[in-house]
């Protein structure tokens, strides 16, 4: 039997695997889930050495643990492979409008959901069962294995450079492969090559010194609701554009080469509207659906809350209001630049009449891979196999920090990012979704890339 | 002195006994398991009216909470009728608080009285019995009494809206005094004639179906929150006025000679604003003084917002849909539906196409001025100026009485609100108390009212 042929028997026992682990409610950004968390890299390690890794260990950080594993059978002069995953997850609950409880995986119409099944649990499993598909049996793959399968990608992944940084002989490799991005259409595969950065950080405007009468103040102090809506909108210009002076100053426009390779990756505007389900587009004009989301930076509110906004009414003048937001940086922009610029901004329009106060709370670069490197046409012809089609090539809008720490600490080694999730899987969103031929072709795909690799 | 106000001065020592008394039922309206409490409080009324000798004493059962009236008619058909409003439920109160003592154990310290209610309302309502009693024990009632005490107005009076269309002709009356509220200084007296309404509302804003990834989606789809936050900011003008087309259209201009009786208070004003809200600097319509801003000038205040993930840490989603609860403060001739419709026009109008809105109608409260030159105010203030050597000051209060509105609107008679309170009492927080110096002018300020009233119908 090939390892192709032993994944394929294997079906059902990998999915029921995979329903185990996104039972583990491993909430990173969630303080009081440590245990679960724990739990999660046990449950992983547990498996990696049951597929015959020959290193399996959970090793700690300033943070979550890291799982690490390896397999080097194939000996020093052949290639290595690192591959990336993460086993935490975003928060859920069944209030913010799951159909089903979250950690309680459900299977309907050939997709399972629950949180994490997308992001990134089934894609960094479906890895791990390539590798189990590979060495089973007494195959020996021709290329050396080693996982990195850490617990903090949901809140920044904020220990994993200073790991890299201390283990960079453990985690030395030829090629690097990420397992956590999407591509849109199931029937077309895609390479995703680069992916935006990260600046998150909170607004805060405090008015009076506690909440008060809106009889009784309404009128005579400047409500602090009132002016972070008034901060929130001064952020955009009509056009769709960040006021924000000097932030687009190092953003590296498109050549027209890179905008007609990502041409192919356009998705219709009907497809953009079933997904979204918004009635009209937005966003800054002069650019195209795709190259908004992969190429140029935004500016979003995540979230905001002041006074009292429960059933019926309560004529509060709150003292405070907080907003999140976060912008999503593209080559050549600096986070703390970036930082810098906005809390400058929003400071200068903030009315003498408040006292407004900006946080940076995470930051990430943006990240762009070689589109001619080895080991992209190894992976481009993996695709192909397992796909029957050849992939396209795409800018993703999401953030993998670990990106430009991977890149920084280990000699500038090519990265693969080989996403399995579909961009219709929900992500962070209330019923998270995989669907689970996504899942097969994915460790199929995986496998061909091993294969490849070693050619 | 009068007969009445010696009786209250040699019997003040039985009256704050009997406060005590009163203090001790924890008639707590808003919670649910105090209910056999508020009726305790409720037959203690009934019981002390029947002492004083009220012909007709009744506990009336609401949807609720019941309403205690006692009528003593023993002025004669041709006397003038007074009714007098109060409410004897509480706000719920604990030791953990922050109370130095039981608040349902009265505590007397420094001449005040320390327990749940002192202040809101049960000496207002003590002071309404007592002053009757002193005028019906020595026989010198100048008017016929009624005294209406509800249980629910810590839980916003709706039951009065209907008991009082449902009981308008037990409660038909020459003058009517509502008597809940607070003075602003422990040697000025004030009366306040003017009550703003509010209508209170709320905005959502949907964009995607559901929260979705900002950045797979960040940059194509408007942000709900930041379409809400750019509907919100065109409500206001630059200079803090109201952009809402046709929002000023009703509003009753201010006389230079009310805006001048309206600057004696200001200096309170100023005052609580430093003291209370403490925030960075002044906002609002800069033609208008704070007093003004507070009591003659509608507003449009965010009460609350919401959307997305803000808590601690942080999630990078691009949310749903935003909610914004949104209320007006309302001055006459403004009225609550229409100021509504107007805004609901206003904000479908500004609704960019890339998200949908809804505006809708939470609740209702219409303004309401009181004649500051009728008899009841007259007598009132010649009251006030007698009792406390000092002529009152004219406030227009920024907050709602609904009670006076249902009063207004069914008996449609000479009013006046006279209250006995003082703000620095700590109503509805811990260790509220109050001045028994304050209280006792309190029942000869009601008993000299009686007389005013009295005497001006037989002038």
């Amino acid at each position: 039997m090939t390892a192709l042929q032993y994944a394929d028997v294997q079906r059902g026992a990998f999915l029921d695997q995979l329903k185990d682990l996104v039972r583990i409610p491993s909430i990173s950004t969630d303080p009081t889930r440590t245990g679960d968390m724990l739990r999660a890299a046990e449950w992983l390690a547990a498996d990696m050495r049951r597929i015959g890794l020959s290193r399996v260990e959970i090793m700690p950080t300033a943070g979550h643990p890291v799982v690490y594993g390896e397999w080097l059978g194939a000996g020093a002069n052949a290639p290595t492979v690192l591959i990336y995953g993460h086993y935490d997850v975003q928060p859920a609950v069944l209030a913010d409008g799951w159909h089903s409880e979250p950690f309680d995986p459900v299977e309907r119409d050939g997709k399972l959901y629950a949180r994490g099944s997308s992001d990134d649990k089934g894609q960094v499993f479906a890895q791990v069962k390539a590798v189990e598909s590979l060495l089973t049996e007494g195959r020996k793959p021709a290329v050396n294995l080693k996982f990195l399968i850490e617990g903090e990608e949901e809140i920044g992944s904020p220990n994993l450079g200073a790991f890299v940084a201390q283990h960079r002989d453990l985690l030395k490799a030829d090629v690097c492969v990420v397992s956590d991005t999407g591509m849109k259409d199931m029937n077309q595969p895609s390479i995703c090559y680069a992916t935006r950065g990260l600046m998150y950080f909170e607004l805060e405007v405090v008015g009076p010194s506690q909440d008060l009468h809106s009889g009784g103040f309404g009128g005579i102090v400047h409500n602090p609701a009132q002016v972070i809506a008034e901060m929130i909108a001064a952020l955009h210009a009509p056009d769709g554009r960040i006021t924000v002076p000097g932030f687009y100053d190092a953003v590296a426009e498109l050549s027209a080469t890179e905008r007609e390779t990502l041409r192919h990756s356009a998705p219709t505007e009907a497809d953009w509207k079933a997904v979204s389900g918004v009635s009209g587009f937005w966003g800054e004009a002069g650019y195209e659906l795709h190259e908004r989301v992969g190429t140029r930076p935004t500016l979003e509110v995540n979230g905001i809350v002041s006074g009292f906004y429960g059933a019926g009414s309560k004529t509060v003048l709150p003292a405070k209001a907080l907003a999140k937001l976060s912008c999503r940086l593209v080559p050549n922009q600096e986070p703390r630049a970036i930082f810098e610029q906005v809390k400058a901004y929003l400071l200068s329009i903030a009315p003498p009449t408040v006292h407004a106060e900006v946080r940076l709370i995470a930051e990430a670069y943006p990240a762009v891979m070689d589109l001619h490197s080895s080991a992209m046409q190894a992976a481009t012809v993996a695709y192909e196999r397992g796909w029957g089609r050849k992939p396209i090539f795409e800018r993703g809008g999401g953030t993998l920090p670990i990106l430009a720490d991977f890149q920084r600490q280990l000699n500038n080694l090519p990265i693969i990012l080989m996403g399995f999730g579909l961009s219709s899987d929900g992500a962070h969103g209330p019923n998270e979704s995989y669907t689970i031929e996504m899942f097969h072709k994915g460790i199929a795909t995986a496998i061909c890339f091993y294969e490849e690799l070693a050619k | 002195m009068t007969a009445a106000s010696a009786y209250a001065q040699s019997n003040f020592n039985r009256f704050s006994d009997q406060l005590k008394e009163l203090l001790c039922i924890p008639s707590i309206s808003t919670l649910p398991a105090h209910r056999a409490d508020v009726e305790r409080a409720a037959a203690w009324i009934a019981d002390d009216m029947r002492r004083i000798g009220f012909h007709t004493v009744e506990i009336i059962p609401t949807k609720w909470h019941p309403v205690v009236l006692g009528e003593w008619m023993g002025a004669g058909k041709d006397a003038p009728t007074v009714l007098v409003y109060g409410h004897y439920d509480v706000q719920p109160a604990e030791m953990a608080d922050g109370w130095h003592t039981p608040p349902f154990e009265p505590t007397e310290k420094d001449g005040k009285i320390f327990a749940r209610g002192a202040i809101d309302s049960k000496s207002n309502v003590m002071a309404q019995l007592k002053a009757a009693e002193s005028l019906i024990a020595t026989g010198t009632a100048p008017c016929n009494i009624k005294l209406l005490f509800e249980g629910d107005e810590e839980t916003t009076s709706e039951n009065m809206n209907t008991f009082v269309t449902a009981h308008r002709e037990r409660l038909q009356a020459d003058v009517v005094a509502i008597c809940d509220g607070s003075m602003s200084d422990r040697e000025q007296p004030d009366l306040a004639y003017g009550l703003r309404g509010v209508v209170c509302m709320e905005l959502e804003v949907w964009g995607p179906k559901q929260d979705v990834h900002s950045g797979h989606y960040g940059g194509t789809v408007h942000n709900p929150i930041q379409a809400l936050a750019e509907i919100i900011t065109r409500l206001h003008n630059p200079d803090g006025s109201v952009a809402v087309p046709g929002f000023y259209d009703t509003v009753q201009p201010l006389s230079e000679e009310e805006r001048a009786e309206l600057k004696k208070a200001l200096p309170w004003i100023e005052t609580e604003w430093k003291d209370v809200a403490a925030a960075p600097q002044q906002w609002g319509e800069s033609a208008y003084n704070l007093h003004e801003r507070i009591g003659a000038r509608p507003t449009l205040e965010i009460n609350g917002i919401a959307g997305g993930f803000a808590q601690e840490g942080f999630k990078t989603v691009l949310p749903g849909r935003a909610l914004a609860k949104i209320s007006c403060r309302l001055v006459p001739d403004q009225t609550s539906v229409p100021i509504y419709e107007k805004l609901r026009d206003f904000i479908a109008s500004i609704t960019p196409p890339t998200v949908r809105s809804e505006f809708r109608l939470l609740e209702t409260g219409e303004p309401a001025v009181i004649d500051r030159h009728g008899a009841a105010v007259q007598a009132a203030s010649a009251a006030l100026e007698m009792v406390w050597g000092k002529k009152p000051f004219f406030v227009r209060e920024g907050g709602s009485i609904p009670v006076v509105v249902d009063l207004q609107r069914e008996l449609k008679t000479d009013m006046v609100l006279l209250s006995f309170g003082y703000k620095g009492c700590a109503a509805h927080g811990p260790n509220e108390h109050v001045y028994l110096n304050i209280w006792e002018r309190g029942i000869q300020t009601m008993i000299a009212f009686y007389h005013n009233i009295g005497a001006k119908t037989q002038a």
